[in-house]
Order: C-alpha cells, then structure tokens, then sequence
C-alpha cells in the first residue's frame, strides 16, 4: 500500500530503483494488474474447452486462432506457467503488503478504542486468501488418486500405493419410482502391513482410511463369459461394459461387451433404452471382433450363445459393479484453516470495523485513532 | 417422484400470489415514482411483504412437498434467488429509511420470479450428489449474496440515474447515503458469495473429491468475486465512491447474473459440468 515508511534519502540510483520496485510490488496497483490477467484468464478457461488436442483448436478455432490458443496455452490455462507464475505475483503482492502493514494495523489496534479488532480484518483477509492460494497449489503437486472398479467380493491392489481394496457389498438403493437414492459400497482396505480398516462409501459420504478418502463415484453392469472351442469350456471371464475378452488361442477374435439394458425397450425412433434399472427383461449389446475390425454386432439375453466359426461365447449371469475413487490430499486442512481466516477477516472488515460514518468523525477529531 | 396434489396446488396458487403481488408492488412504485403519491410508497412496501410472506410459505410448502429443501433446480433456485432480494430489499429499505430503492429492486424481483415461472415445475427426485445438508448452505448462502449483490445493483441504478428521475429525484437520498448504502449491499453480498463458495467447496469435496476443479460455475464465481474485491478496494484507496462506484457496482451484478443463469446457457455446450 502506499503507506509512507521511512523513505531514507537515497544514496544512490540503484537504491532508488530498488524501492521504487519494492514499493510497486507491495502497492495496490499491482493487484489490480495481477487480478485483472486473472479474470482474462478465468474468461478464456471457461470458454475455451480445456484440455483438447491441438487437433481439436485447430478445426474449431481455424488455424491462426487456434495455434494462437495453443501458443498462449489458453488449452490449459489453470495449469500453464504464466498463470502459475500470476498467482505466485499475488502471493508476493500479498506478503509484502501484509509485512509492510503489519506494524500500523499493531498500532492502531494497541492505542486503544473501541472496537479495535475489528483493525485486524482486512490483514487477516490477506492473510487467509495467502494461505488459500499456497494450500491450494500444494494441494496440486501433493494429492494423489487413485481408481478401482469391481463387483462385490472382489480385492485388488489400489494404484500403486501399497494399499488392496477389498469391495465386500454393493448396493443400489432405488426409490418406488425407481429412481436412484443412493450407491453405497462395503469397503476394507488393507495396508502392507496387513492392517485393515472397513466401512462404507456412498455419494456425499467418502470413507477415509489409511490416509485416503474413498469415493463412491459411479457404476455400471459386468458380465461373466464363457467361452467353449468345439464344444469344450476354454475360458471364464469377467468384463465390464466397455470391455473386452477373447479365446486366449485366438487372441484376434474378440467379444466387446458394449452395453447393458437391464429392462430393454424399443423406442418409437428404433432406439434401444432401459424402462428400469430392475432386471426385468435384461439384454446385452455386443459386438465381435476379428483382427481388429467389427463383424458383427447385436443383441443376447444372458444365457443365450454366441457362436463364430468353432467358438461360442455366453454371457451370463450380469451383475453391477461399482467404481471407487481414493484420493488424498493432504493440504485441504490447510484451505479449510485458509477459508476459516479469510472469512473471519472479511467479518471484522465488515461488521466490526468502524463503519464509514464513523470513520469519517474520527477523521475529523484528531484524537480518535486512525485506521492503517 | 410422489407427491401431495393438495400440496401442489397450494404452491402453484401462492407461487401466482406471490408473482401477482410482487408486479403490483412494482406497478405501485411505478406511480410513486411519477406522481409522487405518498401513499403508493407506503402501499407497495406493505405489498412487498405480502408477497414475501406468501412467497415464504411457498417455498416451505414445496419443501413439505418434495421432502427436502427446495432450492435445487432452476426454477427453485430462481424463485429463491427473488426471494433473497425481496428479504434484503425490505431490510435496507427499513434500515436506511428509502421508500424509493423500491422502483429499482421491485421490478428485479418481478424479473427474477417471471424468469423462475418459465422453468419446469416439476418436482424431481435428486440424484444422490445432490442429497448433502452443505447443498443447502451453499445455496443458502448464495441466495443472501445474491440478494445483496441485487439491492446495491438497484441503489445504483438510483445513483447513476439519480440527476434524470424528474419528481422522484428529491425522494432519493443524498449521494454521500448512496454510496454507503452500496457499500453495505456488496459487503453483505461479499461475505456471503465468499460463504457460498467455501460451503460449495466443501460439498464437492465431499461429493467427488475434490474441493475446486475450475468448472465454468466455479469460475465464474470466481471472476465475480474478484470483481467485488477490487470494488471494495478501489473505494477504500483509490477513492472510488460515488458515480464510478456505482457503474462498477451494476457491472459486478451483471457477473452474477452471467454467472447465474449465462454459464448453464452459454457456455454449458463447451463443458460438462461433472
Ligand atoms: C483478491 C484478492 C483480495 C481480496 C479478496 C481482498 C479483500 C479485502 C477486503 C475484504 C478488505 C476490506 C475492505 C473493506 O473493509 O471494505 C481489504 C482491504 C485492504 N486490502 Fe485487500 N484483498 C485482496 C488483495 C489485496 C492485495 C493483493 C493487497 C495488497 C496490495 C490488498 C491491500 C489491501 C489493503 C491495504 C486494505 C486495507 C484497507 C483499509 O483497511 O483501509 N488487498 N482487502
């Protein structure tokens, strides 16, 4: 801020420069040139897809605009370095002026009077919106995720963190008009060590173990296949939609389960959809593949063949699989305090502060103290 | 999704009641505007809070009805989004004693509400993300912001037009008033966006993991706040009060109101929203 410390005589020009600099990094226009890069930057993220390939600039943009986006890095703009770099500015901007006003918010808060927390605010405002900023970007390099999916009963390792992740239960809680009121998972962890933890994970209700949250994030059907040659089981598997299994002896044909309708429909434009997500008249869209290319695709019931050349695949038994989602990160606790600070402060500046009008009488009687 | 048919049409007869009065009441300042009747001021306040009152109910009836806070689709957002400009309007009108801000917010909570009835009214089952007690802070919160945000855009409106409002003019307050009166509406409006955003992020942290992912919403937000933010500090150092304030102040609402209802219409196509 344009606060008036100590300006020694200058001993030389440098010196000068020097302060002149200091005193620009510290001073309120800076923030307004930092925040406004900001809000072009907010403006351009949100209305520029994020993301893309430069493949996908160039076709909606055409080829100036778009190399142009990519060049500017507009196709990632909350991750590229010059916003990086505007937010480590405001970080500074925000030191240095909280330092330099520190000793004048002490005093005015010393020399006694009512009210005087309130002189803290807009520091600690400062202060909290600091400490959001360096706990969030942290939170970017530190937090970790993770992915597993399966159906009940099944155990697999989480990442590579060390941790297995066994799903004991899977549960779909429908509403009388079928609609979804919940998924909810039975989970236990197990650490390298051999320890385990066990609880549920549902939508809005992570379980935490071993340092991870554990997140019900979504599901879908699975279904086991088995595959006979000349008559003769081969292969059991299990695949979810969008997956794909084949005979291990003849890895160029394969069967993509692509989708599942548990109670399948005809639409009046000839589309398929599901009237419920009961099993009341289940069917499976597969396709088969050979060397790579599609050669058919079509509809079964569980149970029902599928035969190509001297295979048959049968798929079976469908069953819904959920998809767990652990993260950690270890900084939130640091955005929460941030947060707590930040609105601590804005309530002082606001509601506890002098107001305007009070203000104004203090200016005019030259005893009351005075705001930094 | 089941509900009470009785239910139903009492919240449609309140919602026409409410929508009814809340035009009178702007019609009303209408007039008081122009031919300086006293009694029209007076008249359309206490219309105000008829509406307010019976809008009150319907948002509680509806909340009866679908068994949970109704503040999560369009239609309830919107209606509750009037809802927090008519209680901030009625407070700051009573505390800085001006009948007249009334011929500037009462056609916004007209807008606002004719904009809510245009949207579906069904009553849907929430998907579960959308089942969590910090959803209801969040839009809680977003809603005072709002309405607070919504007030200072009226006053300065009555600010920026003040010298060409012909008889209403004596009937607004001096300047120095108006512009502390802004000063309070975007401070209010300021803290609550600020709660608003913190209890949304605790929600998605608890719904999908992670607190801010830089979707169009959120950053809108954002940019909105940061608004603000450099409002509050221009007039502190800069000495931005008065007019420029004021201007400021209508295009820092025009951001609310982008990032409102423009972000789902606009810019929707581009992003998933989760
Ligand atoms: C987006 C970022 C920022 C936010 C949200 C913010 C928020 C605030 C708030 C709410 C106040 C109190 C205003 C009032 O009482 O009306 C304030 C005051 C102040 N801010 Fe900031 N601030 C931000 C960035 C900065 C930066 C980077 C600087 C440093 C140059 C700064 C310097 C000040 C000063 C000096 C005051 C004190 C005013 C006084 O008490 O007279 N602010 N700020």
């Amino acid at each position: 801020m344009e606060d008036k410390t100590t300006l020694q005589p200058q001993n030389n020009s440098v010196n000068g420069t020097a302060r002149k600099l200091l005193r620009f990094l510290r001073g309120m226009p800076f923030s307004f040139i930092l925040l406004g890069f900001i809000i072009a930057a907010c403006v351009a993220g949100s209305v520029i897809p994020q993301g893309g390939s430069a493949a996908l600039y160039t076709q909606r943009y055409g080829a100036s605009w778009g190399g142009l986006i990519c060049w500017l890095q507009l196709d990632r703009v909350f991750t590229c370095w010059w916003f990086i770099a505007l937010a480590a500015l405001l970080c500074l901007n925000l030191i240095l002026c909280s330092v330099s006003r520190f000793g004048a918010v002490r005093r005015a808060w010393k020399s006694a009077g009512e009210k005087t927390w309130g002189v803290w605010g807009s520091w600690l405002t400062h202060l909290g919106l600091l400490l959001m900023i360096v706990g969030f970007a942290a939170g970017q390099f530190l937090a970790r995720e993770a992915v597993v999916y399966g159906i009940a009963g099944s155990t697999q390792p989480l990442g590579d963190t060390g941790l297995m992740v066994t799903i004991d239960k899977f549960e779909v809680a429908l509403r009388p008009d079928n609609t979804v009121e919940q998924y909810t998972a039975a989970l236990t962890i197990a650490n390298a060590a051999g320890e385990t933890q066990s609880g549920a994970a549902s939508v809005n209700h992570p379980f935490d173990a071993f340092g991870y949250s554990f997140y019900q994030d979504s599901m879908g059907w699975a279904n086991y296949v088995d595959i006979k040659k000349d008559g003769q089981l081969v292969k059991t598997d299990l695949i979810c939609a969008g997956e794909y299994t084949f005979p291990d002896d003849q890895p160029s044909l394969a069967l993509m389960f692509n989708k599942f309708y548990p109670d399948l429909i005809r639409q009046p434009d000839g589309s398929f959809a599901t009237a419920s997500p009961q099993l009341n008249n289940p069917y499976s869209l597969y396709s088969i593949y050979f060397d790579g290319s599609m050669v058919a695709m079509n509809l079964a019931e569980p149970g029902q063949p599928i035969p190509v050349h001297n295979y048959e695949f049968t798929m079976y038994d469908p069953v819904e699989y959920t998809l767990i989602v652990a993260k950690s990160d270890p900084t939130a606790w640091l955005v929460g305090v941030a947060s707590a600070v930040l609105l601590a402060g804005l309530f002082l500046s606001f509601y506890v502060r002098p107001w305007e009008e009070n203000r104004r009488k203090q200016h005019a009687d030259e005893s009351a103290p005075q705001l930094p | 999704m089941q509900t009470n048919p009785l239910l139903s049409s009492l919240e449609s007869v309140a919602f026409m009641a409410a929508l009814v009065l809340y035009l009178i009441c702007a019609a009303l300042y209408f007039i008081y505007a122009g031919t300086r009747k006293e009694w029209a001021g007076k008249a359309a306040w206490w219309v105000l809070l008829a509406g307010f009152l019976i809008h009150t109910v319907r948002i509680a009836v509806r909340g009866i009805n679908a068994g949970r806070l109704p503040m999560t689709n369009q239609y309830e957002f919107a209606s509750a989004f009037a809802w927090g400009i008519a209680l901030c309007f009625l407070i700051f009108v009573k505390k800085f004693k001006f009948d007249a801000l009334g011929v500037f917010v009462a056609p916004l909570i007209f807008l606002v509400i004719g904009y809510a009835s245009m949207q579906s009214r069904e009553i849907h089952s929430l998907m579960p993300a959308l089942q969590s007690t910090w959803l209801g802070f969040h839009v809680s919160m977003a809603i005072i912001g709002y309405g607070g945000f919504g007030v200072a855009f009226g006053v300065s409106l009555a600010y920026v037009l003040r010298g060409k409002l012909g008889g209403l003019s004596h009937r607004v307050p001096e300047e120095k008033t108006l512009d502390l009166i802004i000063y309070r509406a975007v401070a209010l409006g300021f803290l609550f966006l600020t709660m608003c955003m913190i209890t949304g992020a605790i929600w998605a942290k608890r719904a999908w993991g992670s607190y801010w992912s830089w979707d169009p919403k959120e950053t809108w937000s954002l940019v909105t706040w940061i608004i603000y933010a450099i409002f509050l500090h221009l007039r502190l150092r800069r000495g931005l009060t008065g007019r420029k304030a004021a201007v400021f102040a209508i295009v820092g609402f025009l951001c609310v109101i982008f990032t409102y209802v423009g972000v789902n219409t606009l810019l929707s196509g581009l992003h998933s929203y989760r």
